[in-house]
């Protein structure tokens, strides 16, 4: 046991390997309908999103609501994609990340100058634009929605099913959750943290502010547009302005914080926890916002630090007391 | 000369914080900075460290490199590493990594090796924690490594900023008011590490300090601050005796004639 752990911490991405094998026989094993799969889908494109989402409010610490924006310039760069060039899903995925990474340095520049609500503002400003300009924009198809975006195939094989498409998705995530663990564990995140907590005195010890915000910024704009795109090719293919709209950004937003602001599976237990919640109260859609906005108040007034710093609490706080056999409960 | 300023001014407004302040420091010394409530000792360390822009015609150099106009991260990089009066620590981040943040200037591997999170990425993490636990141990907070910062007591705090600002290896360090709220004993203990380290790292030290027996104990040489002008300089014995020290901290030296007619009125 010790050797494997030591093993997983020389080259992590075995861990990886292992989560996606295991992943992968889920749909055969566990799974009873269609539908499941198209729900596991949609957790992993969130796991995407928030995970990136993590990187620059949780770690960064600073506040975006317009990361909708962003995974909306990723959905249409692969639809508009299509719809003119007809290119399919492995020629858009990548251009799509390209494009969303640069919206992603446009709405990182004003946090150079704004900070806490003031730069929410900014950037929800930003995200609303981005919606507003695709849905009165024929180019984009306007208010009827891009349809009919293939779904991906390889060799010959067509994921053209939820079940099938569960693949693609699954193995974007995983890509997607390594190189944000590895961005967070290493140095990298630690500035990004010493950001957050204060950014002069992070200048003071050597970290250049801008360039990392704004690499925070880039970062997760790439996550939103690689979930983006995958949204956009997931069947059936349609998208259409409002699934990009600030409600959805509420619900983003309530996934990192109910998982854990700056806790490095933050977003990724919170999309778990509220794509299947949200799945479950849609008999109640009237109550859903009002359900998210209270899970986002109750989390930051009782458990500041999310699911994952609950967690982790408990581990060293028993830890602790082993070490120094001494209590400490703050 | 590690430390060089020529004609140093800032104002704030109307306000002269720091008026041509010359100031030279030689390698190796303890330099101690006194002076009044605002007599501008804080902003001289805002305005070397690059937190504050100065105004123009001013100089400072920083071993051989102008850094009169130079970005914080930039000066930090060639070696000046300072704390705040005000702490400033990372509240919300565990011990270690407040410490390891402090490594920032001297973490070796490239952004892209980090991103596809290569082995030798995790080894070197590794050896800098390895590092870091050690200068941990040494100013004794090695227990509380997992805890957040925010959780340690007023004189842990001290000694983790200490540690903090110790981790880039810097040439220069700048102690802003280290002992401030600690108790006498806490104080001998601090100022015993920090002889500690200096030796250890070979460090040239400025120190801002109120409690004059820290200054007067430790400092090779003291200069002092008064409305943002630098009114003495010298040994400890020598700015001890100097008048317009004196006069700074406690008023003028008054001749019996002259004390009669302030009375008087």
């Amino acid at each position: 046991m010790e050797k494997f752990k030591s093993i997983i911490r020389d080259y992590p991405f075995i861990a990886f390997i292992i989560a996606f094998v295991i992943l992968a026989f889920v749909p055969s094993v566990v799974f009873t309908d269609v539908y499941q799969s198209h729900l596991a889908t949609l957790i992993f494109v969130n796991i995407v999103v928030a995970a990136g989402l993590n990187i620059v409010k949780g770690y960064c610490g600073q506040v975006t609501v317009g990361h909708v924006g962003l995974f909306a310039v990723g959905s249409y760069t692969a639809g508009t994609l299509f719809l003119y060039l007809g290119l399919g899903f492995w020629a858009t995925l990548p251009i799509a990340i390209i494009v969303t990474a640069f919206f992603g340095v446009a709405m990182g520049i004003p946090s150079f100058r704004l900070e806490g609500p003031y730069l929410a503002l900014a950037t929800l400003g930003g995200g609303e634009a981005i919606r507003l300009f695709i849905e009165n924009g024929n180019f984009f198809r306007s208010t009827f929605g891009i349809s009919d975006i293939p779904t991906p195939s390889l060799m010959g094989y067509n994921f053209d099913s939820p079940d099938r498409y569960y693949f693609i998705s699954m193995t974007i995530m995983i890509i997607a959750v390594y190189f944000s663990f590895s961005i967070l564990r290493s140095g990298v995140g630690r500035a990004f943290m010493s950001i957050r907590e204060d950014p002069i005195c992070a200048a003071a010890a050597g970290i250049n502010v801008k360039k990392y915000k704004i690499l925070a910024f880039i970062l997760s704009a790439m996550f939103a547009g690689a979930a983006g795109a995958v949204y956009a090719h997931m069947p059936p293919g349609y998208i259409h302005p409002n699934n990009y709209t600030v409600i959805e950004m509420v619900t983003f937003l309530a996934m990192v914080v109910l998982g854990g602001l700056g806790h490095i599976w933050g977003g990724i237990i919170g999309a778990i926890v509220i794509t299947i919640v949200y799945d479950l109260t849609r008999p109640l859609y009237k109550y859903q916002l009002l359900i998210f906005g209270l899970t986002i108040v109750l989390t930051i007034l009782f458990m500041p630090k999310g699911l994952g710093g609950f967690i982790d609490r408990y581990f060293l706080e028993k830890r602790f007391k082993k070490k120094t056999g001494t209590e400490k409960t703050t | 000369m590690i430390l060089k300023t020529k004609q140093l001014s800032k104002s704030f407004g109307g306000l002269k914080a720091i008026n041509k302040v010359d100031f030279e420091l030689p390698k190796n010394e303890i330099r101690g900075i006194i002076g009044p409530n605002g007599s501008g000792k804080s902003t001289f360390f805002n305005l070397v460290s690059g937190i504050y822009d100065s105004d123009p015609g001013s100089y400072i150099e920083f071993d051989g490199h102008d850094i009169t106009y130079t970005p914080p991260h930039e000066i930090a990089g060639y070696g000046l590493s300072r704390t705040f009066q005000l702490l400033r620590l990372y509240q919300d981040m565990t011990v270690i990594d407040n410490v390891m943040s402090g490594y920032h200037t001297r973490v070796p591997y490239k952004f892209f090796d980090a991103v596809i999170g290569r082995k030798k990425i995790w080894d070197q993490e590794r050896a800098i924690k390895e590092e870091m636990m050690e200068l941990l141990s040494f100013v004794g907070l090695a227990d509380y490594a997992e805890l957040n910062a925010s959780e340690l007591s007023g004189g842990q705090r001290r000694l983790l900023v200490l540690a903090r600002a110790i981790a880039m290896k810097p040439k220069l360090l700048m102690l802003d008011e280290p002992a401030a709220g600690l108790s006498p004993v806490n104080v001998d203990n601090l100022m015993k590490i920090i002889m500690q380290l200096k030796e250890k790292y070979g460090l040239t030290l400025i120190i801002i300090e109120h409690i004059l027996k820290v200054v007067m104990d430790t400092c090779n040489s003291v200069t002092v601050f008064d409305h943002g002008q630098k009114i003495a300089e010298g040994t400890p014995a020598q700015v001890k005796d100097d008048n317009a020290v004196i006069e700074a901290y406690l008023g003028k030296k008054m001749d019996d004639e002259e004390m009669r007619k302030a009375l008087a009125v």
